[in-house]
């Protein structure tokens, strides 16, 4: 019998690696170093998932659960590789909780950090209470407690999201975009809309990319049936009178500067490369790209591969993904790492 | 506004109010200046430094449409943005410190009136006719201002609430430790090699050029002041080489 897969972390493409390989008969050794399965989607409690408009627990949930319930699939909580050598069909790897294992290839899933509104203080995160990221809104709508103003708790009659938090800005060396977090935004603004039918919802925005089918599902209809409102503007700061929170910025296709007041800001932050990409670039050896994210080793002729034969990467960790090509990825990373155990056969 | 500056095509004329050779030579200085290409990396469209300018919530001014206007070279749009526009820039940079494409507007404005400047635009002319005090201080002397000089009394245009500090601050200025700072009687006296070494500098640097093409009688007036610190210098020096001369004997 062959030696396991080694994947690093159990979030959707981690998941998703794990079924296809178990599905096949091929053992798994997954190591996530939170306490549950699940990734950004559980521990990050999002609301309703992009396209399918199922709840992220109930979607990422199953999948978590048929890997919890695969005898071929070990998972290891709490624990993270310290120690990573070898060479494909022979890697050995010393986990945190002092054991060792060997695998015959290895799968990083190990996914991207949410960027930290902190690094832009300008649009008022940490200083008011009203200023929340796209996270926190999925958070007060998966757990059904209903889109809020922190500070005392009122329904908001205006939401201000601002769109390329931590996205396509220079100034803080952040040049990407994020991809999700337009579409998210559209989808979280219908869903702001659809519980307080007399809260006014703004989008601040420089380009709207909900690109291929989230067009007209998440855009047109967004405008179409529930009146957001999308405005091209980037917005120079967020303060406050006191009583409501201040947004500044200029309309640019009215071509003035516009002062707005807002009971809520929304930061849609973007996607980090994983704050722990340096440590695993030098754990696994492999190289990242100029972002910082884990860099593919080829675009075409092979997928999910890294600088380093037998270790194979997935999901966000390459760069800002949406969950389902995640989950596409972690099949393709899975199908490679077959491949490389096959060509190992009888690899010491 | 005057004639020369507020060029207005005739609609009925074919020919353009600004001639297309003009319109060229200024944006060939602006786009060939040094810096042009580190100012300008590209633009959304995303209205931040509008947003965050100070000067285009009270002016007909939106550091967006500079950007916007170098950016596709449209050369009249440049050009008459540069007879009016580009004055109303205070030159505070918060839009360089916003920008997502880190694009520095407000370092583009500078660069405009320096063309604005060696093209000897009206604009140019009308903004620096108030400030030739300062300008005659500053070429001759290096210095435009000592600190007791800032004050209520000078600058009436800061209006009747400024004079709120109540303190000595003649003698709390002399408290300042630096000495370069204690130059409230000597603001305008100058070491005679500083100032040669200052008009080396201004005329180097084509700051006299500038000077000749905007104002020509504080040319005149500056030049002068020049020719005579130079002899001044030259006779000190024909003194020290006496002094020299007697002490070799």
């Amino acid at each position: 019998m062959s030696k396991p897969v080694l994947i690093v972390g159990g979030g959707p493409a981690g998941l998703s690696a794990a079924h296809a390989l178990a599905s096949v008969g091929q053992s798994v050794v997954m190591v996530e170093k939170e306490d549950r399965l699940g990734g950004a989607p559980i521990l990050s409690g999002y609301a309703k998932l992009i396209p399918s408009g199922e709840w992220a627990r109930d979607a990422i949930g199953s999948m978590v659960a048929r890997v919890e319930q695969n005898a071929l699939v070990e998972a290891r909580l709490n624990c993270q590789v310290n120690e990573f050598s070898g060479a494909p069909g022979k890697f050995q790897a010393q986990l945190s909780d002092g054991s060792k294992i060997e695998a015959g290839a290895t799968i990083l899933t190990t996914g991207f950090t949410h960027f930290d509104s902190i690094n832009k203080p300008e649009w008022g995160f940490g200083t008011y209470d009203d200023v929340v990221t796209t996270t926190q809104v999925e958070q007060m709508i998966s757990t059904g407690g209903g889109v809020r103003c922190p500070s005392d708790g009122r329904k908001p009659e205006r939401v201000a999201i601002l769109l390329c938090v931590g996205s396509r800005d220079r100034q803080i060396g952040r040049e990407w975009c994020s991809k999700v977090c337009c579409t998210v935004s559209a989808n979280l603004a219908m869903e702001i809309r659809e519980e307080l039918p007399d809260c006014h919802v703004y989008i601040y925005y420089m380009d709207i990319r909900t690109y291929g089918l989230y067009e007209d599902l998440y855009y047109w209809k967004s405008q179409e049936e529930f009146r957001v409102k999308y405005i091209k503007a980037r917005i120079a700061e967020v303060t406050s009178d006191g009583q409501r929170l201040i947004v500044k910025g200029e309309d640019t296709l009215v071509k003035r500067p516009i002062t707005i007041p807002f009971d809520m800001v929304v930061h849609a932050i973007g996607m980090d490369p994983n704050v722990d990409n340096m440590k695993l670039g030098a754990i696994f050896d492999v190289d990242l790209e100029s972002h910082g994210h884990i860099g593919r080793g080829s675009n075409y002729s092979a997928l999910a591969t890294t600088s380093r034969a037998g270790v194979f990467v997935a999901g966000a960790a390459t760069g800002p993904e949406t969950i389902d090509d995640s989950i596409s990825q972690g099949q393709a990373a899975a199908m490679a790492a077959l491949a490389t155990l096959n060509q190992n056969i009888g690899a010491a | 506004m005057n004639q020369a500056s507020a060029a207005i095509g005739d609609p009925l004329s074919e020919s353009p109010a600004v001639a297309r050779e003009e319109l060229e030579a200024v944006f060939a200085d602006i786009q060939s200046h040094p810096l042009y290409d580190h100012e300008l990396n590209g633009c959304l469209n995303c209205g931040i430094c509008t947003a965050t300018c100070p000067s285009a919530h009270y002016y007909d001014y939106s550091p967006r449409e500079i950007v916007q206007l170098l950016w596709t070279e449209n050369l009249e749009g440049i050009h008459d943005a540069m007879q009016e526009k580009i004055w109303a820039c205070a030159q505070c940079y918060t839009c360089a410190a916003r920008c997502p494409f880190g694009n520095s507007p407000g370092g583009l404005v500078m660069i405009m009136r320096e063309a604005a400047i060696k093209h000897g635009m009206e604009s140019a002319k009308e903004v620096l006719r108030p400030f030739s005090r300062v300008m005659l201080k500053v070429i001759s002397t290096g210095n435009q201002l000592a600190p007791n000089m800032i004050n209520a009394e000078h600058f009436p245009d800061w209006g009747p609430h400024i004079s709120k500090v109540d303190a000595p601050l003649t003698v709390l200025r002399k408290a300042i430790p630096m000495p370069t700072l204690h130059t409230l009687e000597t603001a305008w006296e100058v070491n005679l090699k500083t100032s040669l070494e200052l008009y080396v500098i201004w005329e180097e640097s084509g700051v006299l050029d500038q000077l000749e093409t905007m104002d020509e009688n504080l040319f005149d007036v500056i030049t002068d002041i020049m020719e005579e610190k130079r002899d001044d210098y030259d006779d000190w020096l024909e003194d020290q080489e006496d002094e020299d001369g007697d002490d070799d004997d």
